[in-house]
């Protein structure tokens, strides 16, 4: 038996890995390279579709359930059967898992590609709407085209944590999106003191300066959406494998775009220490908010849901009007340490006698 | 008679040209492309519901108390939100996402407005719809004659403010060159003030009309605001004529080609509606960035020869 507050960690804690992983992306798009992705939602959901439309499909294509059952229409049953399968099988579990968060991470950077067809020919809030148009599209034939992830209803997906068992589930899915999430950070971590993460800020405070030193701002730009939109789209595959499940409807623009958009902004762009500051807070006081539901509902009279947007929208504006740099600010670049400086100093020398 | 869907076309583009309008007015001020712009009409669809629900009156009412609310939300935005950013130097990014964080308090002010009225007055108030109160004249619906001719009234009353008055003038000086217009004593921070207040009050008149045609809900803004956008976009965003024309032309092609493609292709392609404005929004993007009023009849022709 769990208690009930480390039940609310555990869930608070594979919330918090989700959307770190996802805000983190968009802090490598608009926090380094200034491309303002108000599509986030895209590679997020592009991610998540792919969970729901293929492992579920291979799976049941090896164990020759395809020829007994509908996809679609028997959804249920074909879950039911992969269910026991994967149940009795943790390292095949285990193996779909990774398998299928590296085939969305190629599909999110695809994503990302044709993404940057817009980005490199627009600047600017016209790029934002583009991108966001874009996002809604995906959304959109997910939601309308019903053999992909099954339209309306959505679709179940193979579960890779059933093994552990009962209540560990959460346990090991958290853990899973943590260390999923704790190694995205180090990654990015790693990419924004790197050459590259030094020319992105470049290229984002000045392009035509960037340029002009030879830098392709173009390939920049590219390389940029593609890394981004594939850490997203790792991100919203988790998310899939979280719920069990996913469904169109679910995936919106106010969560997976406006909001990551919110936790980058109020922790500090370009900084990724305050990326996660603004994530653990904001999905903090959403959890909160709806753990503290039943408590608040009888003083209210409508439902608790609108409060959250209303504190989260009123907390913006306030942390725009009089701390418009976020909690956590951009701080220099980080130059090589003084030891590694002489060593390559004496390199040199040697070289040269 | 004339075709429904001709009927359906022509409400939905007429309430479509109100709302782009306003929003490149706004645009053309401030630079930010307002994300909040269809919550304004949408909170206004709730003054028509208790007008006609609640309160048992003409739904007609509900333009010139739309227009009021509408603007003072627009108002409040500009001078409480924007204008202290705008102040402090902030890039369109920061304003865009504080219009999108007003937006965020709106949606929640609508829906617990919602939950209030259903809980209060016992009222469906979401996915309502209030055809059957319009009243009727020349067995056409009411809206079908308002709504032409309040998209007409606006464009006509907004050139003869723009061309006509001292005042129209100086905001068109303002949105030109702001330095300029402040050294020759134009006050630009009420010229702003003004097309904020008009943009919403439009957008305020819109929503009011809203509910007696098409089926609202508290998220109508967000779904409407794409189509919006994507109106604003082809009209070029630096011209309200323009969008006013492109708000025309994303209705027509909105409502109409959605009813010709599911007559030949079929039924299934209905739900893809909202496709139809952001592929022609892409289309004018990468072909003709400035919009319909970019295109000059010199290249044109040129492009003839």
């Amino acid at each position: 038996m769990i208690p009930l507050a480390l039940t609310f960690i555990i869930d608070l804690l594979a919330l918090l890995g989700i959307f770190i992983i996802i805000s983190l992306s968009l802090n490598i798009e608009f926090g380094y390279a200034g491309i303002p992705n108000f599509g986030k939602l895209l590679a997020v959901a592009g991610g998540a579709f792919f969970i729901g439309a293929v492992p579920g499909r291979v799976l049941a294509y090896i164990y020759g359930l395809l020829r007994k059952y509908d996809y679609i229409d028997e959804n249920v049953k074909v879950m039911y059967v992969l269910g026991k399968i994967l149940g009795a099988n943790p390292l095949m579990s285990m193996a779909m898992l990774i398998v299928s968060l590296i085939l969305a991470a190629a599909v999110g950077a695809i994503l990302g590609f044709i993404a940057s067809y817009p980005a490199i020919r627009l600047r600017g809030d016209y790029l934002a709407i583009t991108l966001l148009a874009m996002a809604e599209i995906l959304r959109m034939i997910g939601y309308n085209y019903r053999d992909l992830i099954g339209g309306t209803v959505g679709i179940s997906v193979p579960d890779p944590f059933r093994w552990i068992g009962g209540e560990l589930r959460l346990a090991l899915a958290s853990s899973v999106i943590m260390a999923t999430a704790i190694i995205i950070f180090i990654y990015v971590e790693l990419l924004s003191r790197s050459p590259m993460g030094r020319t992105l800020r470049a290229m984002r405070d000045n392009e035509a300066v960037a340029e002009a030193y030879g830098k392709d701002v173009v390939r920049l730009r590219m390389k940029t959406l593609m890394i981004g939109s594939a850490i997203g789209a790792i991100g919203g595959a988790l998310y899939a494998f979280l719920c069990g499940s996913v469904t169109a409807l679910g995936y919106d623009r106010v969560c997976y775009t406006f909001w990551p958009w919110v936790m980058v902004v109020i922790g500090g762009a370009a900084n990724n220490f305050g990326t996660l500051l603004g994530a653990t807070l904001f999905v903090t006081l959403r959890k909160l908010i709806i753990f503290y539901k039943s408590s608040l509902q009888p003083f209210l009279p409508f439902d608790v849901v609108w409060l959250e947007y209303l504190l989260l929208g009123i907390a913006l504006i306030m942390v725009l009007i009089y701390r418009p740099e976020g909690i956590v600010p951009e701080k220099p670049t980080h130059t090589l340490s003084k030891k590694r400086l002489e060593k390559i100093r004496k390199l040199v020398e040697a070289r040269g006698a | 008679m004339i075709p429904p869907m001709l009927r359906d076309a022509t409400i939905f583009s007429c309430l479509l040209a109100l709302l782009s309008t306003g929003l490149t007015l706004t645009y053309m001020t401030t630079k930010v492309p307002n994300f909040a712009h269809g919550s304004f009409a949408a909170m206004t669809t709730y003054i028509t519901l208790i007008l006609v629900k609640i309160l048992k009156t003409n739904p007609y009412f509900s333009i010139g108390l739309g227009f009021i609310l509408g603007a003072a939300l627009a108002l409040i935005l500009y001078q409480a939100i924007l204008k202290p950013l705008l102040d402090r130097g902030a890039s369109y990014i920061v304003l865009m996402i504080a219009t999108i964080g007003y937006d965020m308090i709106l949606y929640s002010l609508i829906n617990i407005l919602a939950d209030y009225l259903n809980r209060t007055y016992k009222i469906s108030t979401r996915l309502y719809i209030l055809k059957s109160y319009d009243l009727k004249i020349f067995n056409q619906p009411c809206i079908f004659i308002v709504a032409p001719v309040m998209a007409v009234l606006a464009i006509t009353s907004l050139y003869l403010l723009l061309t006509r008055t001292k005042f129209g003038i100086a905001m068109r000086a303002a949105i030109e060159n702001p330095a300029l217009a402040g050294v020759v004593g134009i006050n630009v921070n009420l010229t702003y003030a003004v097309s904020w207040l008009i943009a919403g009050g439009l957008a305020g008149m819109a929503g009011a009309l809203l509910p007696l045609w098409l089926m609202c809900n508290p998220d109508i803004g967000a779904r409407l605001i794409v189509s919006v956008f994507a109106a604003s976009i082809v009209g070029g965003l630096t011209n309200i004529y323009g969008a006013f024309l492109g708000g025309i032309l994303i209705g027509m092609a909105e409502v109409l080609g959605t009813g010709y493609l599911s007559l030949t292709v079929g039924t299934w392609i209905a739900p893809y509606r909202p496709i139809i404005p952001l592929t022609i929004m892409a289309i004018t993007l990468l072909f003709a960035p400035r919009g319909l009023t970019g295109i000059s009849l010199r290249s044109l022709r040129r492009f003839r020869r």
